[in-house]
């Protein structure tokens, strides 16, 4: 009993001076707080508290970045200006998009402040936002920095494969928009995968380089496509040329119609003395001539003229149906939309 | 008499429009040599004659056909038989079983008249139609074979038999279908008095059929 009630005097001493503190957003408004009021003195141990590897609360990283401005702020406000410029590096080197608001600081805030920007070279590429993008009509933007002046070079390459495409290679200081057709080096639209576009910069101050580099998803939203019709196999062409045994068949079958026409009219019994049996021997050798000549015809030539017509012409209509659908497919690929959203990996370049 | 002849000769025609034809409405004009032969036991009495009309044909599916045929002519009697006129209305349905068969039902009016008299023919036809191409497909045989379990006569009493076989050839030539055919449909009448009556109608068909659409 006595360990217990020792243990939570313990856990209570220890949990109220953090309860009092609050977490870090608490804390960091708190410094907001003292710093509009200009007590500048109340707002630094506060800020110092969360850039501290001791502050025991998570702290985001634009939390830090907030922190170590406002110390940059408030010491240039207490008349530290190497201080300030150390704390105003720390916010710029880990993001190098931080800036001052001229209307929020003073003008030594923000001469201290371009003071830290010379010193730091930091190159950085804003997160890619999730868009859709008709590349016939729009861009995909990219926002990349550079703290200040250096030569930047901007590639975007499919990873893992092809070479990279350069979107911009040119001096620049500060935050600038650049944007991407949708085209590969090759001047195709890209293809579905993911893609990498790295920033490398090198200062014209210092001489140093950084680079930074950020991935993101590319996927096409195009209309189902229409497939094309199969390629006509035996089974949907009719026979262009008469087969041996067909030939000799159709012999058959003429001495079949003209028996069966003499059977017919020998049907006729002896009580009605026939029935016109002229004509059935009429139609009875027309058939057996008729077998006789489709039995030549088909040895000598073989070819079955309505029959090449007919495939042709199921031919030409199979092929227009497909001219028209690679027609329409063609079309509908045209008009890809292009779908970006982003992806893991984003941070410094190797 | 005379007129169930002509009568079956018409029936032999409008039989002749090919059913395994894959138009949608055809119409084919015909020219028959006819030729009926009856023996009521006063002995054979033979009459000749041509014969024409037309068959319309509705295909109204893939398998289902109808047929309506009107044939009309005068038969010539031979030395002391009366010539006579003759006249017919039918309606045929077909269905396609497999390519080459089909199944057939339909039913007839016939006329027929002499400067004695006239009678009427009821018939009414079961049967069925092969159909074989020769290579090329642009030549088929056809064979026919009907019964007639309800025939009809004013003036007689209905056939014990009665029964229809036709064979023949169709030619296609590009839009058109040539028909050539020889029936033959028969008639046996009970005896009566002891006299028993037969009557056969055969004929020999050219038939030109017209794809229209």
């Amino acid at each position: 009993m006595r360990a217990v009630a020792l243990a939570a005097i313990v856990v209570t001493a220890t949990i109220s001076p953090l309860a009092a503190q609050g977490s870090t957003a608490e804390l960091l408004g708190q410094a907001h707080e003292f710093y509009e009021r200009l007590e500048v003195e109340r707002a630094l141990p506060l800020l110092r508290q969360i850039v501290s590897p001791n502050w025991p609360f998570e702290v985001t990283r634009e939390q830090r970045v907030e922190a170590y401005k406002y110390l940059g702020a408030c010491l240039t406000l207490a008349g530290k200006r190497d201080s300030a410029v150390l704390f105003f590096r720390a916010a710029i080197e880990r993001d190098p998009f931080t800036e001052l608001d001229p209307n929020l600081f003073t003008p030594a805030q923000l001469a201290t402040f371009g003071e830290a920007q010379r010193r730091t070279f930091a190159v950085a590429v804003r997160s890619v936002e999730p868009a859709r993008v008709d590349p016939r009509t729009a861009r995909v933007r990219f926002t990349i920095v550079a703290t200040h002046a250096a030569l930047v070079d901007v590639k975007l390459s499919a990873v893992g494969a092809g070479p990279p495409r350069s979107l911009v290679q040119s001096t620049m200081d500060g935050v600038r928009e650049i944007t991407w057709d949708g085209l590969l080096a090759d001047r195709r639209l890209a293809p579905p995968g993911r893609y990498a576009l790295a920033v490398a910069g090198r200062s014209r101050l210092t001489g140093t380089s950084d680079s930074a580099r950020v991935y993101f998803d590319l996927r096409h939203e195009v209309a189902p496509l229409e497939d094309t019709l199969p390629t006509l196999d035996r089974g949907a062409l009719l026979p262009e040329r008469i087969s041996p045994e067909a030939a000799r068949r159709d012999v058959a079958k003429g001495l079949g119609v003209a028996a069966a026409a003499l059977l017919i009219a020998g049907a006729a019994n002896g009580d009605l003395g026939g029935g016109e049996r002229e004509g059935a021997v009429v139609v009875a050798a027309t058939a057996a001539v008729t077998g006789v000549v489709a039995f030549l015809v088909g040895r000598r030539h073989g070819a079955i003229p309505q029959n090449i017509v007919a495939n042709a012409r199921r031919r030409a209509e199979r092929d227009s149906a497909n001219a028209s659908v690679r027609g329409r497919n063609a079309d509908r690929i045209a008009a890809t939309v292009l779908l970006v959203s982003p992806a893991a990996g984003e941070g410094p370049g190797p | 008499m005379r007129a169930a002849g002509v009568i079956v000769a018409a029936a032999i025609l409008g039989g002749a429009a090919p059913a395994g034809a894959q138009r949608a409405l055809t119409v084919a004009p015909l020219v028959s040599l006819a030729e009926h032969r009856v023996d009521a036991g006063f002995g054979v009495e033979r009459s000749l004659g041509p014969i024409v009309g037309a068959v319309g044909t509705l295909r109204v599916g893939p398998r289902v056909e109808w047929a309506v045929r009107a044939v009309g002519g005068r038969l010539i009697g031979s030395t002391g038989v009366l010539d006579r006129d003759v006249g017919e209305l039918g309606v045929e349905a077909s269905v396609v079983t497999v390519p080459w068969l089909a199944l057939q039902a339909g039913a007839a009016r016939r006329a027929y008249s002499t400067k004695l008299g006239r009678q009427t023919w009821t018939l009414v036809g079961l049967g069925a139609e092969a159909r074989m191409a020769f290579a090329g497909d642009a030549i088929h045989s056809v064979w026919r074979a009907a019964l007639l379990p309800a025939v009809s006569a004013s003036g007689l009493r209905g056939p014990e038999t009665a029964v229809r076989g036709a064979t023949g050839l169709e030619y296609r030539v590009r839009t058109m279908t040539l028909c050539v055919e020889y029936s033959l449909e028969r008639y046996d009448f009970p005896a009566e008095a002891g006299v028993r009556r037969l009557e056969q109608l055969s004929a020999v068909t050219l038939l030109l059929e017209l794809r229209l659409r």
